[in-house]
């Protein structure tokens, strides 16, 4: 159900008199408790270390999780149509790859090259999108076998060109460190795909499409809604977020070695359920995948910065996602 | 406009078990090909090989396919066989027993499968999304604990594993022999098994018929648990260490091997025969490909396109015999396909 006509018909205007302030509270957290969760852990982290609220932190911050914050974006709407894609991880590394290779070992300009990229990142998720409405097999088990073939087309092209490339081309260094509005330019460019996608969910056909198809199948399908293409398209639509997800890798860290994107999916899948969007689809935002994609950013920086080793905080991650759906889980059910 | 009474129903379609029979001929085909193009490969020695690498992958099928006829996908094993090497590892080392290694091990691998099934059950949890985060936080506090080294562990267990050898074949080969041979009985003769069967065709009716779900859902956990436990020992004991990244990506391997036998990942069906078929077609490939001296990338991009061909094949004959057979039932092939309803 869409956002606002969910506030409607949350509860019969006949009981709205016999409603408790608890009740209030309940469904005032569960609409605005990932909200509250963002702005808090930020307050706390930035009163128990004075640096961590600096402007250099926050826009460090900011790049951090631009990468997966793109990449959230198609999951969250494949999540949305009641499917799931675990081959992101895969797709950002072949259009890193290919991007790369073409801008450094074969001499294209940026643009160019970006466009290559990006439409390879798009035939991976058409791939799937056809594989899963076409043929019927299960998006899970669809998705783990691209994840699988297309990881090793990626390093197969990578070591083709040398076992790892060095991106020299301007436009990705600017990227990387241009400032935009005052904020980064990498953060601006995930800012830039949250609009679109906010406003393709809300007030686009294939947004209205991709709800009812994950709200409920069937009633979409006798409702005339062309479900198979809507379910191609999304995937495709995935597998460009990623692509762009790729992008910014390149400009981030410069080189494309085989782990760019390694395990990616699993971390956006993390921001999308923190963010409280279900696994059976047709309910949540992608403005809440934003915040989920900020509290977990948030709390591996400050981890980073408290000097946890990388494997104490995966394990962390782990935990976060179990309290973030028991949490939603906990105001779901009272607030209905 | 339905059949008259007095009619006997028809019999069932041909193509009604045709997708395990097109695995059982890919699979011959793929020995096949592989035997061609590398005369040496096709020997006993490398088919024992084959089954003992993969005992372990073969051991966590067992269970994967209780939790997918029941309708829960558990994406925990890789990682949690990882942690469970590295905690039997560590009493190991610290208190040089084995049989006390071997047991905490055992019980975190149930303890945490408990754990799995109670907040699935008591918190209405999707259970992919439990297991997830036990795949991201086990690997994580594997690889902590044992600072992304490797912890060397031996004893008697560890040569029993190695060393055993009874008509050609070691103790991993036996263990997978007993663990589908008691699954099998499990999951056919017993009460257990039934409700498997049931609870994964139809929750809300398994449900209204009395059955107890709660304990029948931490049941198929704790199944997954002691698989862990099994196959975390097989992995340790073949490679005479505890590895923080041991048995990475073989959960997708074993739900990629139940869904390649034929067993749907809706639920309320399946066996484990054809689980072993599907473990017996991903361990010839990975043995087939890996003869071929292929690089990694070369390696994995052939087993992807395998497999999604694999299961392409068979989602279309799949396909074909339930238009048959509602052909049969009167239906529209139109309605019956339900294309799209499978594909939740």
């Amino acid at each position: 159900m869409l956002p606002s006509a969910r506030a409607r018909a949350r509860r019969p205007t006949g009981e709205r008199g016999k409603t408790r302030w608890t009740e209030h509270l309940i469904g005032f957290l569960h609409t605005f408790g990932v909200g509250l969760v963002a702005i808090a852990l930020l307050l706390i982290f930035g009163l128990s270390t004075p640096y961590f609220l600096s402007r250099a932190n926050i826009d460090n911050i900011l790049i951090q999780i631009s990468i997966v914050g793109v990449a959230a974006i198609g999951e969250t709407m494949v999540m949305l149509m009641g499917g799931i894609d675990l081959s992101i991880g895969s797709i950002i590394l072949v259009s890193a790859v290919i991007t790369g290779a073409l801008t450094t070992n074969h001499g294209l300009g940026a643009w160019p090259a970006i466009g290559a990229g990006l439409l390879a990142a798009t035939g991976i998720g058409l791939v799937n999108g056809i594989f899963i409405a076409g043929i019927g097999i299960e998006p899970i088990i669809v998705t783990l076998g691209t994840l699988i073939a297309a990881q090793g087309l990626g390093q197969a092209i990578l070591a083709n060109e040398g076992s790892w490339i060095q991106v020299t081309n301007p436009f990705f260094f600017s990227l990387a460190t241009d400032q935009v509005l005052t904020l980064p330019a990498m953060a601006v460019v995930m800012l830039a795909f949250y609009a679109l996608a906010a406003v393709l969910l809300r007030d686009t056909a294939l947004g209205r499409h991709i709800y009812a198809t994950g709200g409920n199948r069937r009633a979409a399908r006798l409702a005339g809604i062309p479900i198979g293409r809507v379910v191609v398209a999304t995937y495709a639509l995935c597998g460009l977020c990623a692509g762009v997800a790729g992008m910014l890798e390149i400009a981030q860290l410069g080189i494309v070695s085989q782990n760019v994107g390694d395990g990616m999916q699993f971390n956006a899948i993390t921001a999308v359920l923190v963010g409280g969007i279900s696994l059976s689809g047709g309910k949540g935002r992608v403005e809440k995948t934003l915040l989920g994609v900020l509290i977990v950013g948030t709390i591996t920086n400050y981890l980073t910065f408290r000097g946890v080793s990388a494997y104490y905080e995966q394990a962390i991650t782990g935990g976060i996602i179990l309290a973030a759906v028991f949490l939603d889980h906990a105001t779901r059910r009272r607030a209905q | 406009m339905s059949r008259p009474p007095w009619r006997l129903p028809r019999p069932p379609s041909l193509l009604a078990g045709a997708d395990t029979y097109l695995l059982l001929s890919m699979l011959v085909a793929m020995i096949a090909i592989f035997g061609r193009l590398n005369g040496a490969w096709f020997t006993t020695a490398t088919m024992v090989t084959a089954i003992e690498q993969n005992a372990p992958l073969a051991v966590i099928s067992v269970a994967m396919t209780f939790s997918i006829i029941a309708g829960i996908i558990d994406l925990s094993p890789g990682a949690m066989i990882a942690l469970t090497g590295v905690i039997i590892g560590l009493v190991n080392q610290h208190s040089h027993d084995m049989v006390l290694a071997v047991a905490s091990g055992l019980g975190l691998a149930v303890g945490v499968s408990a754990i799995h099934g109670l907040l699935v059950v008591a918190l209405d949890i999707n259970p992919v999304i439990v297991t997830l985060a036990a795949y991201i936080w086990a690997r994580g506090l594997a690889t902590g604990l044992t600072g992304t080294g490797s912890i060397t562990v031996d004893g008697p267990l560890i040569s029993f594993i190695n060393n055993t050898s009874l008509f050609g074949l070691g103790a991993p080969a036996y263990i997978v022999a007993l663990a589908y041979g008691g699954g099998w009985y499990l999951l056919n003769r017993t009460v257990l098994g039934r409700y498997t069967f049931a609870l994964g065709g139809d929750p809300r009716g398994a449900r209204r018929a009395g059955i107890r779900v709660t304990r029948q859902i931490i049941f198929i956990f704790c199944l997954m648990g002691v698989a862990v436990a099994v196959a975390a020992l097989i992995a340790v004991g073949q490679m005479a260490s505890a590895q923080p990244l041991a048995a990475s990506g073989l959960e997708l391997d074993a739900i990629i091997a139940v869904i390649i036998g034929g067993t749907r990942l809706t639920g309320g069906e399946g066996s484990l025969i054809k689980t072993l078929v599907g473990v017996a077609f991903i361990a010839i490939l990975n043995s087939g490909l890996s003869e071929q001296g292929l690089s990694d990338a070369y390696y994995a991009l052939c087993k992807g396109i395998a497999i999604l061909l694999a299961l392409s094949v068979q989602t279309l004959a799949r396909r074909a015999a339930d238009r048959q057979a509602a052909r049969g039932r009167n239906l529209r092939p139109e309605w019956a396909s339900e294309r799209m309803a499978r594909v939740e």
